[in-house]
């Protein structure tokens, strides 16, 4: 009798200590503000019935405030929000919220400009004030929102002579973590497919690397290259139907793209240099990729039709891992200067490049968020690898801390939905 | 007695929550839709497989003994060439190889924490082919020599002074077959 309450409580207790780090929350942390934004008002959501343990209102608010495009206001504002959750059955609420304008200048009558309703469970509220601070967002900044998406990424944990990585993936803004694949070996650069619906990364299971891609939801997993040597640096072709690759199988690493369907190889560069991490143009005709052919790293660009190889890069000595803006105007990259490896964007029109992060620490692996808005990339706090955020127009800067080990090798996923 | 039990319910409890951790959302060992292995059941570390350190094995290589255990290779930053005081080293582990043909190495690349993860993997395995050449050259038989890069995803010094960094540059050559 003793026994079985002892139990209980341990088991409570074991469930409370698990369920804390399973959903153990990388909060955001706003590390430069914010210069230029909106005000908007955000009024707490009006509750009826039992309140659920979603907080939408904070949820909505970080959202935005965490955009660099907004500026939570008590006052004077243009633009409020307002809204109301319902209870409608146990574990069912219904959500309603208003965006209404006008509110700065009394002569004008405020003007609704959004007003909807949704019937959710509760473990759906989260992802729902998402959705409701990407309607807001593309409302008034007119490009889509990004609070829907998700990340991947790599940690590390080390202790005493063993170390652990995982592959996980959670949402956008860290929260409800979840691991793809975990290993003794080494893990490393995640790849979304365009749909989002599959992972494709590097495992070094079994003493060599190989290129897995993963179904997100499943977990089944297909080994798509192990060739002998290097197997890395993998990209889904805008169309989904490809996957360009590096293979070091001719001796040295070169860029290969693999038909998926076929699993056929192309190879497209055939030197004795390094190539590597290739990433598409927007309209798939073209990768820019890594060579330190000039004697350092730099961007290049590759016609894949014509195999014409071009230079992308001049600012620095060291330029890494770039990657497009969804339009296609702009590439980020890893870029040193004076010894630190920070995160830049050139602007492929006027060839002016910018260092989008200047901290005193290294920083790694820079990832487009899919509206352009946002650089998601790896970097250290106090001396531990953690993730950061950066807007493309240097607005503002996040960190999202760590939980137990080393965050590192970020990839931002498409849109979802 | 008491004490017993809860620590038996402990372990239960333990179990059955960190099995329904496992099985959740993520990949599970053995499910791979080619057959493959499992990362999370047995992939084992791959420090685990040389031969013992300071082992007598080395006896007919004609090297001496300290040359032969020294396996590690330490590299300037962002270069890729052997240094001399290595090549007593690497040349006597290439003696050991030539005079004992099913012996079996791997030689790992490993890089310093900075820069790009991909390209630090390139860099990494230009460094072990280096030594991999090296011993080709002296007449090993290039199927005893395997190569395999971890860029920067196995640091030997987790930390980042520039003394950690150096210790971080190097190639291990790994016996996985006397």
């Amino acid at each position: 009798m003793i026994i079985r309450k002892y139990t209980t409580l341990l088991f409570i207790l074991f469930a409370a200590l698990f369920s804390h780090t399973a959903f153990a929350m990388l909060s955001m942390e706003l590390t430069r503000g914010v210069s230029g934004a909106m005000p908007i008002i955000i009024m707490p959501f009006d509750t009826q019935g039992v309140p659920p343990t979603e907080d939408v209102t904070m949820i909505i608010s970080n959202d935005l405030k965490n955009s660099g495009r907004f500026k939570l206001s008590n006052g004077s504002a243009d633009d409020k929000v307002t809204g109301i959750i319902k209870e409608i059955s146990p574990n069912r609420y219904q959500v309603s919220f208003q965006l209404v304008e006008g509110f700065k200048g009394k002569e004008t009558k405020p003007n609704v400009l959004l007003n909807r309703k949704y019937t959710v469970s509760g473990n759906e509220l989260r992802s729902l004030a998402h959705h409701i601070s990407d309607a807001i967002y593309q409302q008034l900044t007119g490009v889509r929102g990004i609070f829907s998406t998700r990340l991947a990424y790599v940690v590390v944990q080390r202790s005493g002579d063993s170390t652990k990585y995982v592959l996980e993936v959670s949402d956008q803004d860290g929260y409800n973590p979840k691991p793809l694949l975990t290993s003794t070996d080494p893990i490393m650069s995640p790849a979304w497919s365009r749909d989002g619906k599959r992972v494709a990364y590097v495992s070094f299971e079994n003493q060599h690397a190989a290129i897995y891609v993963e179904d997100v939801s499943t977990g089944a997993r297909q080994l798509i290259s192990e060739f002998k040597g290097i197997n890395g640096a993998p990209a889904w072709s805008p169309d989904g139907r490809k996957l360009a690759l590096v293979l070091s199988k001719s001796g040295t690493p070169n860029i290969y793209i693999m038909d998926l369907g076929t699993r056929q190889l192309t190879q497209l560069t055939h030197d004795y240099y390094i190539n590597t991490e290739p990433s598409w143009s927007p309209n798939g005709n073209s990768l820019i990729f890594t060579s330190n052919r000039s004697g350092n790293p730099q961007i290049y660009k590759l016609n894949i039709a014509t195999k014409a190889v071009s230079r992308v890069s001049y600012e620095g000595s060291y330029n890494a891992r770039a990657s497009y803006t969804p339009d296609g105007n702009h590439i980020t990259m890893l870029n040193r200067d004076s010894g630190l490896y920070n995160i830049g964007i050139l602007d492929l029109d006027t060839g002016v490049f910018r260092v989008l992060t200047n901290s005193s620490s290294d920083n790694e692996s820079p990832s487009m968020a899919p509206n352009g808005s946002m650089v998601l990339f790896g970097t250290l706090s106090s001396g531990r690898s953690v993730l950061g955020m950066v807007a493309t127009d240097g607005s503002v800067q996040i960190r999202l801390p760590g939980r137990n080990g080393e965050v590192q090798d970020p990839a931002w996923s498409p849109f979802l939905s | 007695m008491l004490l017993k039990h809860i620590v038996k319910g402990l372990v239960i409890t333990g179990c059955v929550l960190a099995l329904g951790a496992c099985s959740a959302p993520g990949h599970k060992a053995g499910q791979d839709e080619d057959g493959g292995y499992g990362a999370n059941a047995n992939g084992g570390g791959v420090q685990s497989s040389g031969v013992g350190q300071g082992s007598n094995f080395g006896d007919s290589a004609g090297g001496p003994q300290q040359s032969l255990a020294k396996r590690t290779y330490y590299f300037d930053y962002d270069k890729s060439q052997i240094r001399e005081g290595d090549k007593a080293a690497i040349s006597s582990n290439a003696n050991y190889l030539m005079s004992h043909t099913h012996a079996k190495i791997i030689l790992e690349g490993h890089t310093d924490p900075r820069g790009s993860r991909e390209y630090n993997v390139a860099l990494g395995e230009r460094r072990a082919n280096a030594v991999a050449d090296f011993m080709k050259d002296k007449g090993v038989n290039p199927e005893q020599i395997r190569v395999v890069s971890y860029g920067a995803q196995r640091l030997a010094a987790p930390g980042r002074t520039e003394h950690d960094f150096q210790l971080d540059r190097r190639v291990v050559l790994v016996y996985t077959q006397k």
